[in-house]
């Protein structure tokens, strides 16, 4: 039993450990380049290059006492989470009706979707900015929210679609003739089993919003400047604050990922808990 | 298993219910597609429509009285334009190498994270930042990593003697879009580890217990239930993610600009760069429509291919 | 959150207080590479000033400044006021953006302060005013002084006295066999046709859009390569340097000599102390050439309140204020009154400006200039600077740009 062990610790570790690490190489080498040079003092960046002698956090206490930084991380923050949760009450039941109804131009309305985020967005700025202004949106979260929603909505429905038709059929109906309405069964049924489909469609759309930069920019302002506006003005005419924009960088990746360290239990235990096990 | 047994006899009970039933049964659907559709229909498609329109005018955003109606010419314009083609082709380049290869690196990523070893939750969370990073920050510290003085990347290769004197990625036009494609490849790959991953979940584990019961070998179990478990959520993603790549320009607009000379323009930035620095949105809106057309006519052979997506 | 809630007090005061007279607000934009918002401090100085008037500053980034300014007024959207370069001003006066300001000007009292010419530069070719300068650079060439001393050196006045001393100045200064020190930095990543520019564009019988290709200007660009590839005066990155770079090479006592203005001098100053001067760039085949830059506000003519918005502009341009503004972004002020005064820079390095300023130019103010900058001379220069190109071609690429 001893030597079994050993031989398949070793096994595992050149199968799953080693070549896990290989990846982490290469995914965290840049980021920890970023903040290698994100704690080396302007004054050395340029002569000696980046590294840890004399690390400094100046970076750091300057992008959130002068920059604002903080600021702008609330504002990105409430623009990703409002766009996670009209984004995914808008698209979970689109994906619901197109998974489990058949319907007069289902096919043209999916397709419909794909052709919405196949236009280069550039050239809906202009519109778009005309149609908020005469809402009188501009500058609010709510222009920027909707805006991204239409970004995130097709990709939204078509994974969904996906996840729910992984699902049987026979589930939801079986929960119909037991007395539930459809849209009891879309809740008790079909939304439990499709939580792992529903986390991972969120963390997208977090993601995409949060790094979004062009709708930002134009329908932003004064009031509502996200991050990625923020990160850019340090990119100036004449330098590039490097210190301050990996320092941005680094602290702009956390929420993301802090946000996906907390549900990525979700997104194992999905359909190994509840009624397909059984 | 009950529910089996339901799923013949089921639904032909609910269509056979009374009248009321059977309207709701019609109604339901569009009603619960109705919120997204308008959405999307009032901010991109009444946009889109009118972009289409300025593609038939000659329309430069500072002189905005001068609109005037020239039918096709925008397009017969591109079809001249040496840049367009350019564009097209890197813009096939980018691609078709982008998404391969966030694809595989994604798999083995995903397939690496659905194992067991103690160290998997820090795992999974480290893994998505580069996606999670903004665009413009991933762009510039590329070009920082890729820099030919103050670079890593050439000080690792000049270390290891792969090269014997350090290389201007990105000035140089041989290296410039493969630079690129990498910096994507970087940034993209966690998305499908993330997506990959959730489709992994999906499968029962009972299954591949049943197959190694059966002595299934591991590329077996790999072949004939993995594959198919995540084959809808890869189809799907793949397609999205096309579209997605195909679409954004902020990395290269940010690394080269299009540069050196035309080395890394593709389809999107050409238009962005028309229609945002030069202001030129009549062009610049030919440009944008006659891509989408030829995604879209990609995106129906690859639907046609795979055929289920949209069942 | 503190900067919001203390501009909603502010509104709020600014409301009160316009209870009497007319309340209105004026939205600014501009850009700065000081990422430390020192645009309050002016804003709450005006508003103490002028109770009834509210000023929304709003910092955009550069690389989307025009792009998204011309949106804004495409879209009917408009700042009030916003910092505005020379090169967009033909694109702007066609948009009908801009309000003509002369009348303004002539009868504002701070116009006197101005120092001379600056008025004259930002002249429309309509012969109106739109702009008001508000801060400006010029380049000029940075040396050191001691290493000059040491052997024996006269600052070059001219090409060819530049190209002995750069080649005395690049040296193996502790026999190791490798040179540590070279004779001049030179910028060759984008950004850089300045430095190509002062060797080249001074010359009689050159010209950017016109004849790029005479033997003058051909002259020139070899010139530039045969310091980096005969001379070797050149540090071997320059092909790629940029403004960092060079600017880094410099303080670090790895070039002798480099070109760049006054936005640079206190961090030189902080590293290499009196061991740094300035001097106009040598005068090259008959000519000196070299680059201006340009900043001006203007009121555009979507602005409601436009007397408001005036008010706002003038008062960055006006004594004070002015030099404010300036300690911000670290370039020159435009008033006489805080140019005598004027102590943020060393005195060697306001005087070389100075002395630069008349034979300081812009790029033509072509819609090709921009492609010349970003793609056209960088990826030109490099080619050349590596042997893949010779310098007639590399003019010849330019000449074909701008004969499109």
């Amino acid at each position: 039993m001893m030597a079994l062990g050993k031989r398949s610790l070793r096994r595992r570790l050149l199968t799953v450990d080693l070549p896990m690490a290989l990846v982490l190489v290469f995914t965290l080498g840049p980021y920890l380049w970023m903040f290698v040079t994100s704690v080396t003092p302007e004054s050395r960046l340029f002569t000696e290059g980046p590294s840890l002698v004399q690390a400094t956090i100046d970076n750091y206490t300057r992008l959130f006492r002068t920059v604002g930084f903080g600021d702008n991380l609330l504002d990105s923050f409430i623009v990703a989470a409002g766009t996670v949760v009209v984004g995914l009450s808008l698209s979970v039941t689109a994906a619901y009706s197109f998974s489990r109804f058949s319907f007069r131009g289902k096919r043209v309305l999916m397709l419909q979707f794909l052709l919405i985020n196949m236009f280069p967005l550039v050239l809906l700025i202009l519109p778009l900015f005309v149609v908020m202004r005469i809402l009188g949106l501009l500058d609010t979260h709510f222009a920027l929210i909707i805006a991204n929603s239409t970004i995130a909505i097709p990709f939204s429905v078509w994974m969904m679609v996906s996840y729910m038709n992984g699902i049987p059929r026979s589930l939801d109906e079986a929960a119909m003739t037991d007395g539930c309405t459809r849209l009891g069964a879309l809740r008790r049924v079909v939304l439990p089993l499709c939580v792992p489909g529903i986390i991972a469609t969120g963390i997208y759309i977090f993601i995409t919003s949060w790094n979004e930069y062009l709708y930002a920019l134009t329908l932003g302002g004064q009031d509502v400047r996200t991050i990625t506006v923020a990160v850019q003005t340090l990119i100036g005419e004449y330098e590039v604050q490097w210190g301050l924009l990996t320092a941005g960088g680094i602290v702009g990746a956390m929420p993301a990922t802090v946000l996906f360290l907390l549900v990525q239990k979700r997104l194992i235990s999905g359909l190994t808990q509840g009624a397909v096990k059984g | 298993m009950t529910a089996q047994d339901h799923s013949a006899t089921g639904p032909a009970r609910a269509e056979a219910g009374t009248g009321r039933h059977k309207l709701g049964r019609r109604v339901l659907p569009y009603a619960m597609l109705s919120p997204a559709v308008i959405v999307t229909l009032a901010i991109v498609f009444f946009p889109m429509l009118q972009t289409a329109w300025m593609s038939l005018h000659e329309y430069v955003l500072f002189r905005p009285d001068d609109f005037t109606f020239i039918g096709f010419e925008n397009f017969v314009t591109a079809f001249n334009d040496e840049v367009f083609w350019i564009s097209l082709w890197h813009t096939i380049i980018w691609i078709g190498i982008t998404i391969p290869a966030q694809v595989l690196l994604g798999l083995v990523t995903a397939l690496l994270l659905n194992q067991e070893f103690p160290w998997r939750p820090v795992a999974r969370a480290l893994i998505i930042i580069p996606w999670a990073l903004p665009s413009v920050v991933i762009a510039l510290m590329w070009v920082w990593i890729y820099d030919s003085n103050y670079g890593v990347l050439n000080d690792f290769l000049l270390r290891l003697g792969l090269i014997e004197q350090a290389v201007p990625w990105l000035a140089n036009p041989d290296t410039a879009l493969g630079a690129i494609i990498l910096t994507l490849t970087w940034q993209g790959f966690p998305f499908f580890a993330v997506m990959i991953l959730a489709g992994l979940q999906s499968i029962p584990k009972s299954y591949y217990e049943a197959a190694s019961l059966d002595g299934a070998s591991t590329w077996q179990q790999f072949r004939y239930i993995t594959l198919p478990g995540i084959s809808g959520v890869l189809v799907t993603s793949v397609l999205l993610r096309t579209i997605w790549v195909a679409n954004s320009f902020d990395v290269i607009f940010v690394m080269t600009g299009g540069g050196p000379g035309y080395a890394t323009y593709t389809l999107p930035l050409y238009a962005f760069v028309k229609a945002r620095t030069n202001l030129d949105f009549g062009y610049g809106s030919a440009l944008a429509v006659l891509f989408t057309m030829l995604l879209m006519v990609i995106v129906l052979l690859y639907l046609r291919r795979t055929g289920k997506a949209v069942e | 959150m503190r900067q919001k809630t203390l501009g909603l007090a502010a509104s709020l005061l600014a409301l009160t207080a316009g209870m009497a007279s007319a309340e209105s607000t004026v939205r600014f934009w501009y850009h700065f590479d000081n990422a430390d918002n020192p645009m309050d401090e002016l804003v709450s100085t005006f508003e103490e000033q002028n109770p009834e008037i509210t000023v929304e500053a709003e910092n955009i980034p550069w690389n989307s400044y025009y792009d998204n300014l011309y949106t804004s007024i495409i879209g009917g959207n408009a700042p009030d006021a916003a910092m505005v370069k020379m090169f967009a001003q033909p694109r702007l006066i066609e948009m009908g953006a801009l309000e003509p300001i002369g009348d303004r000007i002539d009868s504002w009292e701070g116009k006197d302060d101005l120092q001379d010419n600056l008025l004259e530069l930002t002249v429309a070719e309509d012969g109106s005013s739109y702009y008001l300068p508000v801060q400006y650079v010029v380049l000029y060439m940075y040396y050191r002084p001691d290493m000059f001393e040491e052997l024996g050196l006269e600052v070059p006045q001219t090409c060819e006295e530049f190209r002995e001393a750069a080649n005395a100045l690049t040296r193996d200064t502790d026999d190791d066999g490798q040179t540590d020190v070279y004779g001049f930095g030179f910028r060759g990543g984008k950004g850089g046709h300045d430095h190509w520019a002062s060797f080249t564009l001074g010359r009689e019988g050159a010209d950017l859009t016109d004849n790029i290709e005479s033997e003058a200007a051909v002259a020139g660009t070899q010139f530039v390569v045969d310091l980096f590839r005969e001379d070797g005066v050149f540090p071997p990155s320059a092909p790629n340097d940029g403004f960092q770079e060079t600017i880094g090479a410099f303080k670090a006592g790895k070039t002798a000599m480099t070109i760049h203005h006054i936005g640079s001098a206190n961090g030189m100053v902080e590293a290499l102390g009196d061991k740094v001067s300035a001097a106009p760039v040598p005068e090259c085949g008959g000519g000196r050439w070299t680059a201006y830059g340009d900043e001006s506000t203007a009121v555009m003519s979507s602005a409601e309140d436009k007397d408001a918005a005036w008010k706002w502009i003038s008062f960055l341009s006006e004594a004070g204020n002015n030099a404010l503004f300036n300690e911000a972004t670290g370039q020159l002020p435009v008033t006489k009154t805080d140019r005598d005064e004027w102590s943020l820079h060393p005195k060697r390095f306001v005087e070389a400006t100075a002395e630069s300023l008349p034979f300081a130019n812009l790029l033509p103010n072509r819609p090709e200039t921009s492609d010349f900058v970003n793609t056209v001379w960088p990826v030109a220069m490099q080619r050349a600077l590596t042997g893949e190109i010779t310098a007639e071609e590399m003019n010849a690429e330019i000449a074909e740009l701008y004969s499109e």
